[in-house]
């Protein structure tokens, strides 16, 4: 059945133009989903220097908390709540009587945080063994829905970047408008500073860590309901987190936003475009980038 | 409070009859036959695994833990599913713990490196669950023998079930991008255009892909099916995508391999009715053997087995046949290697013998998901043969000078 | 100094000894740990000796080990020849990467983590070239002119040769001017400087030498394993030489090596009879942090300064 040229070319832009769109939204909602475990990571390394190689672990676990609370009282909300304040927990013991004791040495984070990262892993598969689980989607989320212009596209990774933008806009109003979040902002400036105000610096580390621990634990039972949690997904997401992180800059929050926006279309162009290059398409800009700027978009020199 | 001296009393009177009592031992003949066992244990493919562990050992627990008169200790090596370590568990097994063969590995790409091993040691292995076509074409190793299956050996009798059963004509094909995915897709594919079907688009996707919603999208409108070789957690997120964008309303999807008995737990009833997998063993077969195996297995285990463990247990039904054969005498190996060559087993997934390839013959079913109340677990979710293909060879009907000559399927 | 020395020779002569001593396995075992504590003390040049953490030294390991298997089981290449192609390949790869040297701290460590990946990414997809996921298989013993290396003991020596002699290159290397540069680098960078040394070029040099050295390691891997496999190129693999370096003591020659047997062993030994062993390696490596930050080496050397009675 031959078609006039123009009409299949036609055709073909229309495609094109509607896979842009998909993949744009496709894109950003793994963006949000990396924002939820970049942000806490850049903070706490922005304000305490600690380069915490355990995010990956607390991601996990706290999705396989929640796989299981979601399971017992089919309550998603619920289940949010115990995997993100497993992890404040969890995080609060790894940071006072581990990473404390060590000090500003990243090397050592690494290793120690590493080390953390094993054992986590390795009770989570001794608990949860090494099924797939998927965190359960509330009823309300299931399915999809059509956007305008015919696109018909799941509801869960709607409310995933509805979730992630409203966490980017609190969380930078918190840091930019509030006093506390002038504190933070002051101590990652210099917190000698801060500390000779007579400010409790170590009060206010506390609690930026706990709220990137929550964020972490959070990000693991929302990925979990999409990505799947299994032996190893620590280290993939892990990957993608540093990835941002790197791009926008330790320390930022502006640029954990540009960042994750950044490698979430990267990745979903690039496995779209070139599925073979994957690995390359993410790597290879960033590479590039930090060549020429070494501390990242928005990351500020040592 | 001890003395120093009761405290030594106790220990010496407890090691004394501890010596006592391995002296009083019977003395055996030729002592145990150990089995060096290869699963992947920790790492990304854990649950299968867990499932090959259990399959295996639930095998040697029905059977007295014995053989030929001889009494089965089995020695196992964590594989984690990384060529090296497997390439080094072996060695341990073969080196250190004196195993007198080995059964495993599972991963595909685990294969090569344990075959290596059974090639300078001339231990030998029965390679149970790892696909790569190779080991039993190009590649061969005399003391490698395969009790499970070759990749392209389940792809093929698909593509026939597309053509003929189905009536399509112009088919998407979706496939995992490494060589699992590559021999079973190009396999289904090579039958399905010999006898005139038409590839409406080839889509691979690197293990891992986190979302298929890519994929889907790039799908032909004017396909008439969907057929797909998924591995890992992307079973499970193509699921997923495929209905959450829709996809459902528009197009029909085919499992050539797609949805097993270890990650139904996890989807829901859409899944029931849906084609799930072109492959040598579904639960839901209907024989005596299988029948006994799925309800020991799921009263055991709690959970309907797949053919990881069914592929164990049989490695080990094989293994045993063979060895009650030779009198139990396996530091004989050739004449082991020639035992397993030789016999043939009634497995719970149907009658097994090797070719002269060392690759079993074997049905292949195209099974549905399927909805049954179990005794012991109640609401379960099976798959049930829809077609069986008899007595299929890695060949397929091809002679198998004329198959090897065309050469592996590559992408 | 000669008790130094006599304990060298008596070590060197165990080592001699070991496989009529031991089983096949431990030989094979020990051929490991050699290569990959070679490895380590490759990425510990950059660590411990001018503080830079690189995350990519697997990359050359890996490219090293695949040229030379392609050569040799595709195009019938001779070890003669093989052989230095696959550390002349890895080689250049590290004087590519060596640009990374621009970066400082922890932005050293990610973007040597890219570099990584993208070789790992194209050993896994370039299919057609590589083997994929299967890799390239077969790799023969190595033979140069008339003499063949027959099996694991003989290749042990030859490994044990290599790693001796590497080992002795690398202490005149460290105690050189160059080396001594390097840690001043290391100490501070700024007053290398200040006193006008050219620290970019040092490092550049630096990095491209434990390139070197991580190619040799990859090209005794691979007649070693006789076999290569993506894997090879992975995170896991740059990260555990590092940490090998570090468990075992940075700075130091013994130090790779001994971070080396301890994480093989455990993985080897330990998973027989113990699942979780991966955990086991974690607890290590907090335990190392927290109470050996100096590694194996630094809890030797402060035993030692502790028995003479010197201050820690």
């Amino acid at each position: 059945m031959l078609a006039p040229p123009g009409a299949s070319f036609a055709l073909f832009l229309r495609s094109f133009m509607s896979g842009v769109i998909l993949q744009a939204i496709n894109g950003i909602s793994l963006a949000a989903l990396l924002f939820l475990l970049a942000s806490g990571f850049t903070l706490t390394f922005g304000l305490m220097r600690v380069v915490n190689m355990a995010y990956g672990a607390y991601y996990l676990l706290g999705g396989y908390i929640g796989y299981s609370v979601a399971r017992r009282t089919g309550s998603f909300e619920l289940a949010i709540l115990c995997g993100g304040l497993t992890i404040v927990v969890l995080g609060f013991f790894v940071d006072r009587f581990l990473i404390r004791p060590i000090g500003h040495n990243h090397l050592a984070q690494v290793l120690l945080t590493v080390g953390v990262a094993f054992v986590i892993g390795e009770v989570c598969l001794a608990i949860w063994g090494g099924d797939n689980l998927r965190v359960a989607i509330p009823p309300w989320l299931r399915g999809g829905m059509e956007l305008p212009g015919g696109l018909f596209y799941p509801k869960y990774r709607l409310a995933l970047i509805v979730l992630g933008t409203s966490t980017a806009i609190l969380l930078w109003l918190l840091y930019h408008k509030t006093h506390i979040g002038a504190v933070v902002r002051a101590g990652v400036d210099d917190r000698e500073m801060v500390n000779a105000t007579g400010i409790n610096v170590d009060r206010l580390f506390a609690l930026v860590s706990a709220l990137a621990s929550f964020l972490a634990g959070l990000a693991g039972v929302v990925g979990g309901a999409f990505l799947t949690l299994n032996p190893g997904a620590e280290w993939d997401i892990l990957v993608l987190a540093l990835v941002v992180v790197i791009v926008g800059g330790l320390g930022s929050l502006e640029g954990a936003i540009l960042g994750s926006i950044i490698v979430g279309l990267l990745d979903a162009y690039g496995r779209w475009l070139l599925p073979e290059f994957s690995y390359f398409v993410l790597f290879g800009p960033m590479a590039v980038l930090l060549l020429f700027r070494a501390t990242g978009i928005f990351g500020k020199e040592q | 409070m001890h003395t120093l001296g009761q405290l030594a009393r106790t220990w010496a009177l407890a090691v004394a009859a501890l010596l006592v009592g391995l002296g009083a031992a019977p003395a055996q003949d030729k002592g145990p036959i150990r089995i060096g066992f290869l699963p992947p244990i920790t790492g990304p493919l854990a649950s299968p695994g867990a499932e090959m562990v259990n399959g295996f050992r639930m095998f040697w627990e029905q059977n007295n833990m014995s053989a030929g008169g001889r009494k089965i200790e089995i020695v196992t090596g964590d594989t984690t599913c990384n060529p090296d370590q497997a390439l080094t568990q072996a060695r341990r097994l073969v080196l250190q713990e004196k195993v007198h063969f080995m059964v495993g590995p599972l991963c595909g790409h685990e294969g090569p490196a344990v075959s290596q091993v059974s090639k300078e040691t001339g231990v030998p292995l029965v390679m149970d669950a790892a696909g790569a076509d190779n080991v039993t074409k190009w590649e061969r190793v005399p003391t490698v023998v395969r009790t499970a299956v070759s990749s392209s050996q389940i792809g093929h009798p698909f593509g026939e079930y597309l053509y003929k059963e189905l009536g399509l004509r112009n088919v998407t094909f979706i496939g995992q991008d490494y060589t699992f995915g590559h021999e079973v897709t190009l396999g289904a594919i090579e039958t399905f255009k010999a006898l005139g079907g038409k590839v409406a688009r080839l889509i691979w996707n690197p293990i891992g892909t986190k979302d298929y919603g890519t994929t889907i999208a790039t799908i032909p409108a004017d396909t008439d099916g969907v057929a797909v070789t998924i591995v890992g957690a992307d079973r499970i997120r193509l699921f997923e995508d495929w209905f959450n964008f829709g996809m459902d309303k528009k197009h029909k999807i085919y499992g050539t391999y797609w949805l097993q008995e270890d990650m139904l737990p996890q989807v829901d009833d859409r899944a029931v009715g849906l084609i799930a997998n072109s492959l040598h063993y579904a639960s839901g077969i209907d024989t005596p053997e299988n029948k006994a195996f799925v309800d020991a297995y799921a009263a055991k285990h709690k959970r309907i087995p797949s053919w990881f463990a069914e592929s164990a247990y049989t490695a080990g039904l094989w293994v045993k046949t063979a060895i009650d054969s030779i009198n139990g005498n396996v530091e004989d190996r050739d004449a082991f290697l020639k035992a397993m060559r030789t016999v043939q087993i009634k497995a719970p997934r149907g009658p097994l013998k090797l070719d002269a390839y060392d690759n079993p013959i074997q049905n292949v079913y195209v099974a549905k998901v399927e909805k049954t109340k179990h005794p012991a677990l109640g609401d379960v979710l099976i798959t049930r043969p829809v077609k069986t293909y008899e007595a299929v060879s890695q060949f397929w009907t091809w002679k198998p000078e004329e198959f090897l000559a065309k050469g592996p399927y590559k992408r | 100094m000669t008790a130094r020395v006599l304990l060298l020779v008596a070590a060197l002569a165990i080592a001699a000894a070991l496989p009529s001593l031991v089983g096949e396995f431990w030989v094979t075992l020990l051929t490991q740990i050699m290569i990959f504590g070679l490895l380590a003390l490759s990425a510990d040049l950059l660590l411990g000796h001018a503080g830079l953490f690189s995350l990519c030294h697997a990359a050359f390991f890996a490219v090293a080990a695949y040229t030379t298997a392609i050569l040799q089981v595709r195009h019938g290449v001779s070890t003669a020849l093989a052989a230095p192609a696959g550390i002349l390949a890895g080689t250049i790869l590290s004087f590519v990467f060596a640009f990374a040297v621009r970066t400082r701290g922890v932005y050293f460590i990610l973007i040597t983590l890219a570099f990584g990946y993208i070789i790992w990414g194209v050993a896994y997809r370039w299919a057609s070239f590589t083997g994929g996921d299967n890799g390239v298989t077969n790799v023969p013993f190595p033979a140069i002119g008339g003499l063949r290396v027959a099996g694991p003991t003989q290749y042990y020596y030859v490994v044990l040769v290599a790693v001796v002699l590497i080992a002795l290159a690398y202490r005149v290397l460290i105690t050189s001017p160059f080396g001594l540069t390097l840690r001043g680098i290391k100490s501070s960078e700024s007053r290398m400087r200040s006193l006008g040394y050219d620290v970019g070029s040092h490092l550049y040099v630096a990095f491209v030498l434990s390139g070197l050295i991580a190619s040799i390691a990859g090209v005794l891997y691979v007649y070693y394993n006789r076999f290569i496999n993506p894997v090879a190129a992975s995170f896991p693999v740059s990260l555990e030489a590092v940490l090998m370096a570090i468990v075992g003591g940075t700075g130091t020659i013994l130090g790779p090596f001994l971070g080396s047997g301890i994480i093989l062993v455990l993985r080897n030994w330990v998973s027989g009879f113990f699942h979780y062993y991966t955990a086991v390696l974690g607890i290590v490596f907090i335990v190392t942090v927290l109470f050996a930050p100096q590694g194996i080496m630094g809890l030797v050397a402060r035993w030692r300064a502790g028995n003479r009675g010197e201050g820690a």
